[in-house]
């Protein structure tokens, strides 16, 4: 473990050799939350309610804070795989004696709690500014521990792709898709609370669902039976996908062909 | 029991074919086309511990493959290896902590930090202490001179300084075997000869290995006991570098130079003349042909001579002339 965390804090200091590119980066967030306070205030404003299915405008707005924090922090491992077996400095890592998914999930995970502490600061903010504070504290201890989850199996759909580029050389379509599912049937624009009860019950089948809408739900209204069905639904599908990602590595090394001899 | 054993090692891969423009793009979408590109065709051979091989031949030649496959990154299509007692693409880890590796193309330095910040991730990596990391930076800062350097971020360094830096961290762990490819490529003279002194310091006080692709003579020249040159991912000479010079080395270069003015025909059977001045006169011959004593009596039955030197061609073109023979073999 010693070795991961080595790893884990190298890549924060390296992220902080650029301090600016990343803030730069984070500050997305605030347009997005501008836009969204417009966009929901109007639509509570029409409905002439404070409340719709369940949730206020300021539930809403601090849900979608916690929803672009997840989406915006994401780790980013599939392109970083796909450019190492392209250009061929996968050569190093696999050269060293630490697993490969292993030094891609502590570098990329330094990447994402870097930029989640700053998303969530900027777009908390202006959310705090806009209506109000998070509805319970007790959000934030729901949300830390199925965050991590959420990032887990993120990780492992990203390298699940990324592990593609041994095969294909363009691994950008397979993104595309992963990253449309997620936005639609994960609820990072609207809360699968406003979905129609039929695309609903699809969307909480499926992985998407546990990866966003989950934490971003429960951190604005916190029950332990959320929380633990929530974290039993992470565990099972990041069962499933840790072991599919672990059949599908050992396959992909023997294939490798290294680019440039 | 032998460092490295290789037997009958293989290594294929498919690359699609498209033909260009268009049309050629459009056809491959509907029927891709696979060439078939065989980078090794069943090299073999064994490596002593501490011993300096060298592993060269022209770009394409199947060196970095075979590299790769004996350090578990890429695994065989057939044929079988054993480095330190692992098979590298079975036991890749556990190979990994006996040996270091430089790919000189591809830097395993964190570009944007320090050199210092991946030494010390390397300790941690390979399990030492913190103390025995500090001693071993300091040897190393030493040997490579680079003490200066090591707390400049990597990108700011020049080549030649990153590559002293690079081999200077696969060492860390005390390896006892350092697998190199291309440590040299794109560097000046001087900044060669650093890394070749450096690294045949260290192999000497380390006892450490060493095996390194290039296809410059020079690493060859400088570095290796032995070499092993491969041609269309086959070993097509293996010997020692000793020997590699008495077989090939037998065209001799003379250049002399006369206390007076000299009009002389040097014509001497197996002797040809390349350069000739008022004073002097520069002259190839080949030993098996004209005795080296002809040549030097002929030289000063001339006139009194006041210089003489007498060298070897260049390595490079030694090798050149091996893999032609090969290529005409082959072909």
């Amino acid at each position: 473990m010693k070795k991961y965390w080595a790893i884990f804090k190298l890549q924060l200091a390296n992220g902080l050799a650029y301090p600016g590119e990343f803030i730069g980066r984070s500050l997305m967030i605030l347009p997005f939350m501008w836009i969204f306070y417009q966009l929901w205030r109007v639509t509570f404003e029409a409905s002439a309610s404070t409340e719709i299915n369940g949730l206020t405008l300021q539930h809403t707005l601090w849900y979608l804070v916690i929803a672009e924090v997840i989406e915006l922090s994401r780790p980013r491992v599939a392109n970083t795989i796909s450019d190492a077996v392209k250009d061929g400095s996968i050569a190093h890592i696999l050269s060293k004696p630490y697993s490969f998914l292993g030094y891609h999930y502590s570098s990329s995970m330094a990447d994402t709690v870097f930029r989640a502490l700053l998303n969530l600061v900027l777009g908390g903010g202006m959310a705090w500014l806009l209506v109000g504070p998070p509805p319970s504290l007790w959000g934030f201890v729901v949300v830390l521990p199925l965050l991590l989850g959420a990032w887990a199996l993120n990780y492992c759909i990203a390298a699940l792709i990324g592990l593609l580029a041994f095969w294909v050389e363009d691994i950008s379509a397979f993104q595309w898709i992963y990253q449309k599912l997620a936005f639609i049937l994960g609820g990072l624009l609207i809360p699968l609370n406003f979905y129609p009860t039929w695309l609903r019950t699809i969307a909480e089948a499926l992985p998407f669902s546990a990866m966003t809408y989950a934490p971003a739900s429960l951190f604005v209204s916190p029950t332990l039976n959320g929380f633990l069905t929530a974290a039993g639904l992470q565990l099972l599908w990041l069962l499933l996908f840790v072991g599919g990602l672990g059949l599908l590595y050992r396959r992909s090394v023997t294939v490798l062909t290294v680019n440039g001899g | 029991m032998a460092a490295i054993t290789v037997r009958g090692l293989v290594k294929t891969f498919q690359t699609k074919r498209k033909a260009a423009g268009l049309g050629g793009s459009l056809r491959s979408l509907f029927q891709p086309e696979y060439a078939t590109v065989e980078a090794v065709r069943g090299i073999s051979f064994e490596m002593e511990p501490g011993e300096l091989l060298g592993f060269i031949g022209p770009n394409g030649a199947g060196k970095s493959t075979t590299i790769k496959m004996l350090t578990g990154i890429l695994h065989p299509t057939a044929g079988e290896a054993e480095v330190l007692g692992y098979c590298p693409w079975r036991e890749r880890q556990k190979l990994a902590h006996q040996i270091g590796t430089v790919f000189g193309q591809r830097p395993q330095l964190w570009y944007h930090l320090p050199a210092l910040d991946t030494f010390i991730l390397f300790g941690k990596i390979y399990d030492l202490s913190d103390a025995e990391t500090r001693r071993r930076i300091d040897l190393l800062a030493e040997a490579f001179e680079i003490r200066d350097l090591l707390e400049t971020p990597v990108r700011k360094l020049s080549l030649g300084q990153r590559m002293r830096c690079e081999v200077a961290a696969s060492l860390l762990h005390r390896p006892k075997l350092l697998l190199l490819d291309e440590p040299s490529i794109g560097l000046d003279v001087v900044a060669k000869q650093h890394i070749r002194d450096a690294i045949r310091t260290m192999s000497r006080e380390e006892g450490v290995g060493v095996l390194l692709t290039s296809h410059d003579a020079g690493d060859l020249e400088a570095l290796c006991h032995r070499v092993i040159i491969v041609h269309h991912g086959q070993i097509v000479y293996q010997d020692k570098v000793s020997n590699l010079k008495r077989k090939f080395l037998t065209r001799k270069t003379v250049e002399v130079r006369y206390a007076g003015e000299v009009r002389q025909d040097f014509r001497l059977e197996g002797m040809r003349t390349l350069k000739t001045g008022r004073y002097g006169v520069k002259l190839e011959f080949d030993t098996q042909q004209t005795p080296a004593d002809a040549v030097l009596a002929r030289l000063s039955a001339a006139g009194t001579l006041v210089d003489i030197t007498i060298s070897d061609p260049p390595l490079e073109e030694v090798i050149a002339r091996i893999y032609e023979s090969a290529a005409t073999e082959v072909g």
